[in-house]
């Protein structure tokens, strides 16, 4: 760098940090400003009601100068928490000063919340006086003394702690055991975990509420490290459901693989239920240790126990554990091996996977089931050739799993080719509905380079395979595809052309040349053999109407204008105003309150209607769209609607 | 990048998906379907599924049962091995309704009813409870719970600051208590999915998170004029106030999500609805331990960015048509979003051939039952408190960035905020007296 350009660098710093401090300046000129403008409150005849949240708001404008102030209404029932929310957030002495001043004046619950506030801040100059607070008579008063003593915490919080947990009545006795053992988290904070265990231990040994127990048992184990394990067993073994629930909870926290290792030991000792427990502690210490235990309580005894196991392996299995599941999958058991296939469904790992797709070749019977739906559940696409060979084996059950697994990793034409032909040379009707599940799905991937493998099945003989075919082609859209099914509704096979009609009344509306069907539709709306047909049709080409891009507004106005002689059940009215909704215009606006005099559809009808006036449509005048609003305003009974319709009116000019 | 959506015509009508592919892309997706959740408990391992003596039920009391209250209570009278003995509300209408439904299901009248929650949490028979007062009460209600022995499914949002999120989850440490914030999509195939996909690494490298806690803003309810208070048995406006500064009774703040929603200086949709969505996105961020290092308002939004670089994006309005509480995680090769609806958006079909169930209109019973489990094992909860001190934090730091309308940074290991006094003076709210935390 260059003198010029350094100079240049340290004239941008120096322009920068006075511009800082400017703002600095003028933020803590306005911050002041603030105080003064909140004091001025609090220090008038304003009623209370005025001055609470100036007292909050001195949480974050207040100074050592709006202490005296705030001080002054903490005997206030009403006013002194909003007062104590800014003296707590105030920095620096004046706070602490003020509350301590306090604790010698006040009594009783205003008392009790001083001293909250005081433990809050962790004010260590005012040890003294929560001390002598431990012997109050008011038993909430002398609470709230050994629960701030624990927040502030230190060698002689500690010690009055201690001598209160023998001596303080029943009352207060839970509080203080609390404040002891925020005393031991405070000692542990610093490392002093010898002042800690001494602590824990005297709340082990007070006469408490089991809870207080608990805890300092927790506290007492936590601060011995490796030294606490004993005293872990000790609650893992007991009766009590406590105290095994916090020795469980303990267990997931004690780090050290000596822990790990002798809770594995402890594994033995104890009953089926409290074995499961422990196993599922176990597996939360994320200790690799573990594993072995687990994948022997997999491999045999309660079943129960089997089934905890098998899901922890989901965490901390690998590709070893593979032959305990599978073993577990292919047993029999439905709920284990529901539990073993969920595990390798699950277990990471691309080497599971190839552990898994080498193992399927050889399998047999259940086990190659078994593999295929692991194969198919976890995509691997290894296995795919093996699959589509495996939906004609011998074994029913093995080849409904392998034409499942073709359906969701078939991408392929010639996995196309390969269900086409299988379902043309299949018999039942279950297997074939299966079949064509899978077509349906490996096609939707597939999409145009399927239809020359589908086409044969529209010409087959077989009227089942005919509707295979067609529902099939309309996965793929397009024109050849719709020609098909168009051909199927000229046809005189019934069920063949009732599903042909079908099918067109959903036709996708994605290509250019799909456009076709909605002229299908039209005629079909009209010279439809049956009356099915014409319902099915004219619903088919009101949804077309309505998502198709080509049309303007005006032309979707049209097109429901010629229909509404045959738009006649309420189920087609409500198409139609599902389009005329879309399709804001003045003509629109007109039809839908002609639609609305129906009473099945005016609540829609007036939904739309909304929709429609409030959009700014040329052609639509103010007073126009406003009369419609007033409209539903007067006639709708959905509040929705109504408050839609209020909003835009108070929009329209 | 082509995307798909499992939403039928949502984006446009009847365009990309027609009614033929939607066909084909549910029947894609049941094929190979998975549970997206983590491991299920085995009944009999748990000693449920009605095989435990009665002696052995989980007993429950529930604590603020208005109407959220009582749906969840439904939830959890479903469960043969749990017994409700006990409900509790300061107003009489939500008592007499609850004692009704719970009286109903067991056909007796035994439910006994309290106006004051030290009452219910003094009773020793009582191992669990329900809180679904109003946010106001949850974080001391919970930690009440906590040091009187009981576990704890809490409605949200949980806390009303930042202390309080971090002293339920000190409380629930030290007790050893379990704890189950209710929220609940974290127990929902379709969210659980969505963060499975962050987590595998078929999203790429997460790069941005969207989360949409409609209603961003600060809201503070003050001092309304005051009205004659009612009968003590028709609502205890004392004990509604709890932890709140006080005011006199106004029938208007007589309702939980009116009153000082997130603590006043605080609160709205950020915690209404963050409490969820910001949630997710720490889950699919696997930062369920800290919370992102910037917070800052940008055009209506609130943009915050984790130590790790990943982008947090909380919307305002308008966007996912996917049902509420909607959220999009973003990585380097792909994305994926969903919401109440249980349907997803995706960057590509391939990314869903694997959901889950699908559950539309987020239940809470299987949360519930996460929760039931998690009482007989000791296990931690799937929105346990640790997470939920996080995910809360989170959204009390974005608060504080809207509320003073600038760019804040804070430090998820000091739980400070770098150099800024007035933001780290609203971390914390004093209680009135006598209540503490």
């Amino acid at each position: 760098m260059n003198v010029s350009k350094r100079y240049v660098t340290w004239f941008i710093l120096l322009v920068v940090t006075a511009v800082s401090a400017m703002a600095i300046g003028q933020d803590q000129a306005a911050a002041e400003a603030k105080q003064r403008e909140l004091l001025a409150v609090l220090q008038s005849n304003a009623p209370k009601a005025e001055k609470a949240i100036p007292c909050k708001q001195l949480a974050i404008y207040g100074t050592a100068e709006a202490v005296p102030t705030l001080m002054s209404l903490l005997a206030d029932e009403e006013l002194a928490s909003w007062a104590r929310i800014a003296l707590e957030a105030i920095p620096g002495p004046a706070a602490d000063e003020a509350l301590r001043e306090a604790m010698g004046t006040l009594q009783g619950r205003l008392l009790v919340g001083t001293i909250n506030s005081i433990g809050v801040r962790r004010d260590a100059r005012a040890v003294d006086g929560l001390v002598q607070k431990l012997n109050d008579a008011d038993a909430d008063v002398a609470s709230a003394a050994a629960v701030a003593l624990g927040h502030i915490g230190g060698d002689r919080a500690a010690a009055a702690l201690t001598q209160a947990l023998a001596k303080a009545p029943a009352a207060v006795r839970s509080a203080v055991a609390e404040g002891a053992i925020l005393c031991a988290e405070g000692y542990m904070a610093q490392g002093k975990a010898a002042e800690a265990v001494k602590l824990y231990d005297a709340v082990r040994g007070a006469d408490l509420p089991d809870q207080r127990h608990l805890e300092a048992i927790r506290g007492a184990i936590l601060a011995r490290g490796s030294g606490g394990i004993g005293l872990l067993t000790e609650q893992l073994r007991s009766d009590d459901k406590d105290r095994v629930g916090i020795g469980l909870r303990t267990a997931r926290e004690l780090p050290g693989r000596n822990v790990t290792e002798a809770l594995v030991a402890e594994m033995d000792r104890l009953s089926p239920q409290k074995r499961s427990l422990l196993l599922l502690a176990l597996s939360d210490r994320k200790d690799e240790a573990v594993r072995p235990a687990v994948l022997k309580a997999a491999q045999g005894g309660p079943n129960a126990l089997r089934i905890t196991a098998i899901g922890i392996l989901i965490r901390l299995g690998d590709a070893s554990c593979i032959p305990t599941l599978l073993q577990a999958a292919t047993e029999g058991d439905v709920d284990l091996g529901r539990a073993a296939q969920e595990t390798l469904v699950r277990l990471p790992g691309k080497d599971v996977d190839a552990d898994l797709a080498a193992r399927l070749p050889q399998a047999r019977g259940k086990l190659r089931q078994v593999l295929i739906e692991l194969a198919s559940q976890r995509e691997i696409q290894q296995s795919l050739p093996t699959i589509v060979s495996s939906m004609e084996d011998d074994d029913p059950a093995v080849r409904a799993a392998a034409v499942q697994a073709v359906g969701v990793l078939g991408r392929d034409r010639q996995h196309v080719a390969e269900l086409t032909r299988l379902v043309q040379k299949t018999a039942a009707s279950s297997e074939r509905a299966a079949i064509e599940k899978a077509l349906l799905a490996v096609t939707g991937r597939v999409g145009a380079p399927a239809v020359s493998y589908l086409m044969p099945l529209t010409k087959s003989s077989d009227r089942s395979l005919q509707i295979t075919g067609l529902r099939t082609l309309a996965v793929v859209g397009g024109s050849e595809a719709l020609d098909a099914v168009k051909a199927a509704i000229a046809g005189d096979e019934g069920d063949v052309q009732d599903e042909a009609v079908r099918i067109l009344s959903t036709w996708p509306n994605r290509w250019p040349d799909d456009a076709d069907a909605g002229e299908a539709l039209l005629r079909l709306t009209r010279s439809g053999g049956k009356m099915s047909h014409q319902v099915l049709a004219l619903r088919g080409y009101l949804q077309h109407i309505r998502g198709n891009k080509g049309l303007s507004n005006d032309q979707k106005l049209a097109r429901i204008v010629e229909l509404r002689p045959q738009i006649q059940r309420p189920e087609e009215e409500r198409l139609a105003i599902a389009v005329l909704g879309e399709a804001p215009t003045a003509g629109a606006l007109e039809l839908l309150t002609t639609l609305a005099q129906d009473a099945a559809v005016a609540e829609e009808a007036y939904s739309a209607i909304v929709t429609v006036a409030a959009a700014d449509v040329p052609g639509l005048s103010g007073p126009q769209r406003r009369r419609a609003l007033q409209t539903v305003l007067d006639k709708s009974a959905n509040n929705g609607t109504k408050r839609r319709a209020q909003e835009a009116l108070k929009k329209v000019q | 990048m082509k995307s798909v959506t499992t939403k039928a015509r949502t984006r446009l009508p009847n365009e990309t998906i027609g009614p033929g592919r939607r066909q084909f892309l549910k029947t894609a997706m049941k094929a190979g379907a998975l549970l997206a959740l983590p491991q299920v408990i085995p009944g009999s391992a748990l000693g449920k599924a009605g095989s435990v003596a009665p002696s052995e039920r989980i007993i429950l009391g529930a604590i603020g049962i208005g109407g959220r209250g009582r749906y969840v209570l439904s939830c959890f009278l479903q469960d043969p091995d749990l017994h409700c003995v006990a409900v509790c509300d300061v107003r009489g209408d939500n008592r007499q309704r609850a004692k009704a439904m719970v009286d109903d299901r067991y056909g007796n009248q035994d439910c006994a009813t309290y106006i004051d929650l030290r009452e219910i949490l003094a009773r020793r028979d009582i191992d669990a409870v329900l809180i679904a007062t109003g946010p106001n009460w949850h974080a001391t209600a919970s930690i009440m719970a906590a040091r009187a022995g009981k576990d704890v499914y809490c409605e949200k949002p949980c806390t009303k600051n930042i202390a309080q999120s971090l002293a339920l989850a000190d409380v629930f440490r030290r007790t050893g208590r379990v704890f189950q914030a209710g929220t609940q999509r974290r127990s929902l195939p379709n969210f659980a999915y969505a963060v499975e996909l962050a987590h595998s690494g078929r999203l790429g490298q997460l790069q941005t998170l969207h989360a949409h806690p409609g209603g961003l803003g600060t809201s503070m309810s003050g001092w309304l004029p005051t009205e004659p208070a009612p009968a003590r048995d028709q609502a205890d406006w004392d004990l509604y106030l709890g932890p709140a500064a006080w005011r006199p009774y106004n029938r208007r703040l007589l309702d939980g999500f009116n009153f000082e929603k997130g603590g006043g200086m605080t609160g709205g949709g950020c915690l209404e609805w963050g409490s969820h969505c910001v949630d997710l996105c720490q889950w699919a961020n696997q930062a369920d331990d800290t919370a992102p290092i910037e917070y800052e308002p940008v055009n209506g939004q609130l943009h915050a960015r984790y130590a790790n670089g990943v982008k947090l994006v909380m919307r305002n309005d308008g966007w996912l048509p996917l049902g509420s509480c909607p959220v999009r995680f973003e990585g380097t090769t792909g994305w994926v979003e969903t919401g109440d609806d249980a349907e997803f958006g995706a960057s590509s079909p391939d990314l869903l051939t694997r959901r889950g169930a699908k559950i539309p209109g987020y239940p809470a019973d299987f949360h519930v039952r996460d929760f039931v489990d998690c009482v007989r094992t000791r296990a931690q909860t799937r929105a346990n408190a640790d997470c939920a001190c996080w995910a809360h934090i989170a959204c009390h730091a974005a608060n504080i960035a809207l509320y003073l309308n600038r760019k804040v940074t804070f430090d998820p290991k000091t739980c400070e905020f770098v150099g800024d006094e007035q933001a780290n003076r609203l971390r914390s709210e004093a209680l009135r007296e006598p209540w503490r935390i």
